[in-house]
């Protein structure tokens, strides 16, 4: 065990009002955190000796800790708000962590939302090019892979007309194809089956699959007990952004199913 | 496999960049063996990994420009660029004519309120050609402005849910006006012959203009761009900002307007020298002073350089707070 794919260490999220909570901050306050914070930060004090000061906000993720294994698929259970997604976006780069750290190693990819970089206005062929560079594939990877990315979302008399014209349906299966054949060695899926119907979640399972059995290591968020099971034999729960439970996924559903009755 | 209980403080004690130290994290050894290991798994395994080291923490210290990671992502840049355009003038009737038509409007109207009304002097070249050739590096620059202030702004969808230098964004915008000026530029010329100006061998000066003005747009749109992400009052500073940027640059009067002892004050605004490069380089008159074009290019470059600077230096919370 001398290699990980994911190393996360005392991982914490703070946001720093919650967007409804945004206007019962005085300004006076808001000005006083962003004017002392700064200069906090540009003195070089720890960011602790900050956070404890302007204690304010809410943490979406505090304290979590624990390692991917490569080629390993890691389930994430939670309820909403329960610091899922938040820990996707860290991963991902999206937003950065408060506190603590993550070594990664390898090529990390996200798709955190089917269809990201889509542009409605353009053509399935263009959106095939545009989405997949904006999710980090090469033009000459695209090349290459189009006609199998076609393939896979079967529009391929559609490709010329906008994509505002496609059903929703068909929009997904061609964001799906393209993102499919991103090549990464860490794939980072958040809920991506929550969307689309029966045959479309099959598809996208299939295929995900595939990719375990090519040894890419893959982080799945998901809300579907099942498709976990048949793929993640390993899962992390986390309540209120911290780690409840690390384990084998039947526990990990366990434990996550008695707290929604709880709750 | 068990659950790492290390807590925060571990993660925020630890140095920058532990990677080849082989004692304080034996988990990641140093980059020779992370290679051997993957050559070992690429036997095993039909898909190769590769050995890229990656550490994500909070953001502290002054900010990097990351310049290596711009150029590494400048594929991406292009379909930015190719997404702006051909998004810009979708579904209109007259599409990329739009680019002519603007300027060639503003021309029209210019040359009567100001050349035939109020007699503005044009250093004796016909009103509509000298007007014409202030409009056209200005509207690169207006548009490059406007399009880049709001690029975080219209993004947000793209910001959550990938990673991407973010400054690929209003750099692509001020881009695409400069293809928006190669297809405008042809009605400069017919309007240049139309006027009887024949332009000379000072038209090989063109890119230096053209470069102050991205230079400009680009710093300006920096700073726009990332403060519009936390402050929406931009939106509402901007159209302003630009109405007085161009009567404070010699469009529709002359540099040579301007007093012999400010020119080189004035010249703090880049686009005054620029608009008089440009002209001077279609039409052979109304040069800027050589102090006034040092005066431009500092300015311009001490833009460009507090804009990347700020743009980075607020970057790390643009999600958190758009």
């Amino acid at each position: 065990m001398t290699d990980l794919a994911l190393r996360i260490e005392g991982l914490g999220k703070r946001y720093r009002s919650l967007p409804g909570l945004r206007n019962t901050a005085s300004l006076r306050d808001r000005l006083n955190e962003q004017v002392t914070g700064r200069w906090r930060r540009l003195t070089g004090r720890s960011p602790a000796e900050v956070l404890d000061r302007s204690a304010t906000g809410f943490w979406a993720l505090s304290d979590v800790s624990f390692d991917v294994q490569p080629g390993e698929a890691l389930g994430v259970l939670g309820h909403n708000g329960s610091g899922k997604s938040t820990l996707l976006r860290i991963l991902a780069r999206v937003t950065n962590p408060t506190t603590g750290w993550v070594e990664s190693q390898g090529r990390v990819r996200a798709l955190l939302e089917v269809g990201t970089g889509f542009h409605h206005e353009l053509s399935g062929r263009e959106n095939v090019y545009l989405s997949g560079a904006i999710l980090g594939m090469r033009r000459a990877e695209i090349r290459a892979n189009f006609d199998e990315i076609v393939a896979l979302s079967g529009v391929e008399r559609f490709l010329d007309v906008p994509v505002k014209r496609y059903s929703s349906g068909m929009a997904l299966r061609l964001a799906f194809a393209v993102a499919a054949h991103l090549e990464s060695d860490i794939l980072l899926l958040d809920e991506i089956l929550a969307v689309g119907d029966a045959a479309f979640q099959r598809g996208c399972l299939e295929k995900i699959q595939q990719l375990q059995r090519q040894g890419r290591t893959i982080l799945f968020v998901s809300h579907d007990v099942q498709a976990l099971r048949a793929l993640c034999p390993r899962a992390v729960v986390l309540e209120a952004g911290r780690l409840a439970y690390l384990g084998p996924t039947d526990q990990a559903i366990e434990r996550y199913s008695r707290s929604s009755l709880a709750a | 496999m068990s659950v790492n209980t290390c807590g925060a403080t571990a993660g925020l004690s630890s140095s920058a960049a532990p990677y080849f130290q082989t004692s304080t994290s034996n988990r990641f050894p140093c980059a020779m063996s992370i290679v051997t290991q993957h050559a070992y798994a690429a036997s095993v395994s039909a898909h190769k990994p590769r050995a890229a080291l990656r550490r994500i923490e909070p953001d502290r210290g002054w900010p990097k420009l990351g310049l290596g990671e711009l150029c590494e992502h400048a594929e991406l840049l292009g379909f930015f660029v190719w997404r702006d355009i051909k998004v810009r003038y979708k579904q209109t009737v007259f599409g990329v004519a739009w680019a002519v038509l603007q300027p060639l409007a503003t021309m029209i109207v210019f040359s009567v309120v100001f050349g035939r009304l109020a007699k503005l002097d044009s250093d004796g070249i016909p009103y509509p050609a000298f007007c014409l050739a202030g409009l056209l590096p200005w509207m690169l620059f207006a548009s490059g402005l406007t399009q880049s202030a709001n690029s975080l702004v219209g993004n947000v969808n793209l910001l959550n849910k990938v990673y991407f230098p973010r400054m690929l964004l209003p750099i692509a915008n001020v881009a695409a006006g400069l293809v928006d000026l190669c297809v405008s530029l042809p009605l400069l010329f017919v309007v240049l012959v139309w006027c009887g100006v024949t332009p000379g061998w000072n038209l090989l000066l063109l890119p230096l203009p053209l470069a102050l003005v991205v230079v400009t747009a680009t710093g300006a749109g920096l700073w726009l761009a990332a403060a519009n992400a936390q402050y929406r009052d931009i939106r509402f500073v901007l159209p302003f900002l630009v109405q007085l940027w161009m009567y404070g640059t010699p469009i529709v009067y002359s540099f040579n307007l301007i007093p012999k002892e400010w020119q080189a004050a004035v010249a703090i605004n880049p686009l005054v020298s620029a608009v008089g490069l440009f002209r001077f380089a279609v039409l052979g008159v109304g040069a800027p002073g050589a102090t006034a074009v040092v005066v431009s290019i500092c300015s311009a470059t001490a833009l460009l350089v507090s804009g990347s600077w700020y743009f980075r230096a607020t970057e790390r919370s643009f999600i958190d707070t758009i």
